[in-house]
């Protein structure tokens, strides 16, 4: 009751109240902050209620929310900003473009390509298929408001295990099968109707995401130069003009929601803070962007993000060092009644903010009707870096957007970190028979076959996709390392996305565990020949108000900054989502990795299958150690310790260099990375795409290992080549000649994976018996 | 009427071998760059770019037209369009309008209400239509094909239903072409030979009313209107995956009885090139000529011959 008192309406006919901060205690600082939503802590109550004390005046409902959004985690990266500018944002950056809500590269002398990856992590925990296809509606915004041509989505997910007990299922936490299934079904129906390719990405099972799945989604579009746009005003007087979906009450509070962790009570509390996705609107909003665009009428775009038209307005103008005035009258509803803070604020789907000169507004606005989206002038960029709305008439809402854009951040010293210390253990265990083994591997759902995702994504509309997801003999397909597009009609040059992490590895280690990440997409991107271009973070970890979680993202991100810097890769875009938790776990400290390559000449390609009988194959990379901590091998052993796969830039270096040349000159008939399951799942994984045997001999890994070691370590930096036969000198001199190591291993042959330690076989499968071990799994559980 | 067409039958591919059979075209009476192909499209069509590509990079005169064009809804000027403005009209792939009830309904349904009279001129002078994927649900739906007796039916004859899997199938498939001659859309394609043309869609099971599924059959075999048939690499009509909807008889693609109204649920502008086979890297590019090109030929040599 006495908080009601501090609440006043500030006119009869507008449902916004003045709040009385000036009045209120600490504690019903705390109270208004809870009662509006606006998770903001009590320094930062305090500092909005000093800002309007000099204002002389009390802040109003839509104020507060204003700020509740702008400085929520999620917007404004309170406690991430300080270990990623130490970091990560520092690595080869003149190279990048531009760095906005996606990030842009150059392609070609004409062209750029642009790039965006962002989690959707708690909407989808709380709405499988409703939260996963509004993050495929988002990310492709962001790459859209750069001016890009959306050209494709890579979408890695990781979730619990498929066949997790359901009676041990904690209360308000969804079964991974059905979590699984609703996140694809999401994907699919989005991403399809929208006509951009979905090209997989990672599917990955872990028992720390059951409370708390993960889904990232990114996108990558093409365009000319002269059509990048800008995500900030030109001059005062640009006409903001709001296109697309109208605007409701779905999606209140995304961002407050996005910033705090999961309780059993989310699904409740939290169900309206998921927007709905509708891809037949976005789909010409994507059309009316571009060809607004292509015909120079934008002079700036931005996607409605988290925080709404709020953030929207508010970054075009102050990226500018401008201000806006914005008319919430003009602005399209789904329904009657929105309170004007509820409109200010609200996620609502596809809809975009254009920047327009006063002399382009009717073109603008006749494109739009062309293409049967709504379109609406409700503002205008001003000199004075100022944000002031008006509703009936009434100026509900007036600040320095210096103060509302320019929210709190976090250092160690506000958020301390700790880095906890692992003793590494290393267990005798008994080998196993490796036959028994190998099945075994292949058919643990990381490593299986991912058709029954990759199938009904379409990841071939709009004919680019050159090197597709699964490769191989048709009908026989196995996994590829990269996918390549081919963007442009006159061109062969091509485009390789991959996606990967092993939070296994960085669960045991965020340092090396990071690394690993980005080694692995390297060389998932020269496995097809491509050269790596650029890299992009999603940063998935627990929540930053716990000092070991900050410990894990800075070391993770330490572990970035080295391996890009040494690389040469800059971080072109990325995001951070913090607290992923639920039921008092957190999920494994996930910084996700989409990297993108350039093919010079996508006939060049390579892919995963073998090719052709009695060729031979080859080990190539650094030497294979005894590094199973975090292994497929381990877990299948039930080994908790081990040590975690380090990496050595210089050596990834040669061998990229290496590999790259004999492509180049098309010595190499097959290329496969060494990643999950080591060796054994990499030989199989191949032969199973060819259809095509292998009698390989481990002998010659030498380093006093033991079989089992050999298969299935998960030592970084390695690749099994199929060389041309004819070509087996070229290649050997040319690896040499880049310094990069390499082992003969044995060569292609008949129907069956023979491997040998010296003369003893100790693996002797049918391909066709690998293959249905690989193919079945994840079909069994996902019908 | 049937296309006075002949195909010079020189070799037949009767197994996927991956190598696509060419005719180069012959001496042709309109020039190619004078063909103009309306690609029509609504909100949700979404295969227009690669389908206007097929036409473009052949030499002809392929254009994006909305829907609305036609109908002269929101346009100033320059903007309004009509169909006999075209000599060929194309469908491509998509979701229209979202595809929520049944695929290609809305968009039939929106053509249906203004344009019918002249869809039937343009059928009537042996104008060709293509449609492809949601373009084949909506030549359906609008009672276009299967098109026996007359040329638009008031009411579907059949309807492309859920597939098999309830699921949707993006994967390769090989079509074998069974169509006799009457289709202008394949006549540069022997008989019996094998091509690669992937699917993608949720809603790809050609069906019939019940009791007259067998007898429509055999209607549309009698007159020469199945043009493919899903088959496995052998050449044998198989189950899933190769038939990735669960078709009667594995049918892709149907015309109409004068073969110039053509669907069918494959798309072959996903194959234009060589380098857009799902198994390219194990074969050689040769010339880089892609299985599904040979569609988009045919019917430039049909006009180009008959206009």
């Amino acid at each position: 009751m006495q908080l009601d008192s501090l609440f006043k309406k500030i006119r009869e006919d507008i449902e916004t109240y003045e709040v009385d901060l000036h009045a209120a205690s600490d504690k019903d600082l705390l109270e208004i902050s809870n009662r509006m939503e606006l998770a903001l802590a009590l320094p930062e109550m305090k500092r909005i209620k000093e800002y309007f004390g000099k204002q002389g005046r009390n802040p109003t409902d839509i104020e507060l929310q204003a700020l509740g959004q702008a400085w929520s985690e999620h917007c404004c990266y309170k406690s991430s900003k300080v270990p990623l500018k130490k970091y990560v944002f520092n690595v080869d950056e003149k190279r990048i473009i531009a760095r906005e809500d996606a990030g842009v590269m150059g392609f070609d002398k004409d062209h750029y390509y642009c790039v965006a990856l962002e989690s959707h992590n708690h909407p989808s925990a709380i709405e499988p298929y409703g939260g996963a296809a509004t993050g495929v509606g988002g990310i492709v915004r962001d790459v859209l408001c750069m001016g890009a041509q959306p050209i494709a989505y890579i979408d890695p997910l990781f979730f619990g295990p498929l066949d997790y007990p359901l009676e041990k299922l904690p209360k308000g936490v969804k079964h991974p099968v059905y979590l699984f299934k609703g996140v694809v079904d999401g994907i699919r129906d989005y991403g399809n109707r929208i006509g951009i390719p979905t090209l997989a990405g990672q599917v990955y099972f872990h028992e720390g995401y059951t409370g708390n799945c993960l889904v990232n989604v990114g996108c990558i579009g093409i365009m000319k130069k002269s059509e990048l746009v800008h995500s900030w005003a030109k001059a005062s007087g640009n006409m903001y003009i709001y296109v697309g979906g109208k605007t409701g009450r779905d999606g209140i509070h995304g961002v407050n929601f996005a910033s705090a962790e999961l309780t059993d009570e989310s699904e409740e509390s939290s169900r309206s803070a998921v927007q709905v996705g509708d891809p037949i609107t976005k789909e010409p909003v994507i059309h009316a962007c571009l060809e607004c665009n292509r015909k120079g009428l934008l002079e700036g775009l931005k996607d409605f993000g988290g925080g709404g038209l709020s953030c929207v307005s508010g970054e075009l103008a102050y990226s500018a060092n401008m201000g806006a005035e914005i008319h919430l009258d003009n602005v399209p509803l789904k329904e009657e009644g929105l309170k004007p803070w509820e409109t200010w604020v609200s996620e609502s789907q596809e809809r975009m903010m254009m920047l327009v000169a006063p002399e382009n507004v009717e073109t603008v606005l006749h494109i739009c009707k062309q293409w049967d989206v709504p379109a609406a002038v409700v503002g205008k960029v001003i000199k004075e870096q100022i944000i002031r709305v008006f509703f009936k008439g009434l100026k509900i809402l007036e600040m320095d957007l210096e103060f509302m854009t320019g929210g709190p951040v976090y250092d160690e010293c506000m958020r301390p970190v700790v880095i906890k210390k692992r003793e590494i253990v290393e267990k005798d265990l008994p080998q196993p028979d490796l036959n028994i083994a190998l099945q075994t591997i292949v058919s643990s759902p990381n490593i299986a076959s991912k058709e029954w995702v990759i199938r009904q994504y379409d990841h071939e509309v709009r004919g680019n996709t050159v090197i597709k997801p699964l490769q191989g003999k048709l009908g026989l397909e196995t996994h590829g390392d990269s996918t390549v597009l081919k963007p442009l009609e006159e061109s062969w040059r091509g485009l390789a996305v991959t996606a990967d992490v092993n939070s296994r590895f960085v669960e045991r280690d965020p340092y090396w565990g990071a690394m690993s990440a980005v080694d692995e997409a390297c060389r998932n991107l020269i496995a097809v020949g491509a050269v790596p271009d650029c890299l992009l973070d999603c940063l998935n970890f627990g929540n930053p108000e716990k000092p070991e979680r900050m410990g894990e993202f800075y070391e993770a991100c330490r572990g970035l900054g080295d391996i890009g810097r040494a690389l040469d890769l800059p971080y072109v875009s990325g995001n951070v989502s913090f607290y992923n938790e639920s039921l008092k776990t957190a999920v494994p400290p996930t910084p996700e990795i989409f990297a993108v390559g350039i093919v010079d000449d996508i006939r060049n390609c390579t892919t995963s299958d073998f090719k052709t009988e009695g060729s031979p194959i080859y080990l190539v990379g650094k030497q294979t150690e005894q590094e199973l901590g975090g292994s497929e091998y381990y877990h299948m052993m039930k080994i908790e310790g081990g040590v975690v796969p380090k990496t050595n830039p210089e050596i990834l270096k040669h061998c990229m260099k290496g590999l790259l040349a004999c492509m180049k000159k098309q010595y190499i008939a097959a290329c496969h990375d060494l990643s999950e399951g080591g060796l054994g799942a990499c030989l199989a994984e191949m032969a199973i795409g060819g259809d095509l045997g292998a009698t390989v001999n481990l002998l010659a890994l030498g380093n006093n290992l033991r079989t089992d070691m050999k298969m299935f370590s998960e030592s970084n930096t390695r690749w099994v080549v199929e060389v041309q036969k004819e070509k087996q000198t070229e290649f050997e001199n040319q690896l040499k000649k880049e310094g990069a190591s390499f082992i003969l291993l044995g060569k292609t042959k008949g129907h069956h994976l023979i491997i040998k330690e010296g003369t003893k076989t100790v693996v002797d499968l049918k391909v066709s018996i690998l293959r249905e071990c690989w193919h079945k799994p994840i079909w069994e559980f996902m019908g | 009427m049937i296309a006075s067409y002949i195909i010079n039958v020189t070799f037949k591919k009767t197994r996927y071998t991956g190598d696509a059979f060419i005719i180069r075209p012959k001496a042709e009476t309109m020039k190619l760059k004078d063909i103009n192909i309306a690609i029509i499209r609504i909100e949700g069509t979404n295969c227009e770019q690669e389908s206007y590509d097929a036409f473009k990079r052949l030499g002809a005169n392929p254009e994006f037209v909305h829907l609305k064009q036609l109908l002269h809804i929101d346009c100033i000027a320059d903007e309004t369009r009509e169909i006999l403005d075209y000599h060929c009209l194309m469908i491509p792939g998509g979701f229209s309008a979202g595809d929520y009830i049944r695929a290609g309904a809305i968009f039939a349904a929106r053509i249906k209400s203004q344009l019918q009279r002249q869809l039937v001129e343009f059928v009537k002078q042996d104008r060709p239509i293509l449609g492809v994927c949601n373009g084949f649900q909506v030549l359906i739906e609008l009672g276009l094909l299967p098109g026996f007796d007359e040329i638009i039916h008031p009411i579907p004859d059949a309807c492309l239903y859920l597939n098999d899997s309830n699921r949707f199938e993006c994967r390769p498939t090989l079509l074998k072409h069974e169509n006799r001659g009457t289709c202008v859309f394949t006549a540069k394609i022997q008989k019996n030979e094998i091509r690669l043309i992937p699917s993608a869609h949720a809603e790809g099971k050609l069906l019939f009313p019940l009791e007259k599924q067998e007898q429509y059959l055999n209607k549309l075999e009698k007159h020469d209107q199945i043009v493919f048939r899903y088959v496995d690499p052998e050449g044998n009509y198989a189950g899933y995956p190769w038939n990735p909807n669960g078709s009667p008889m594995n049918v892709a693609g149907i015309c109409n009885p004068q073969g110039t109204v053509f669907g069918m649920m494959p798309h072959p502008e996903r194959t234009y090139y060589r380098h857009q086979h799902s198994d390219w890297t194990g074969t050689q590019l040769g010339q880089n000529i892609g299985d599904g090109r040979a569609i988009f030929e045919s019917v430039l040599a049909y006009l180009s011959k008959k206009f």
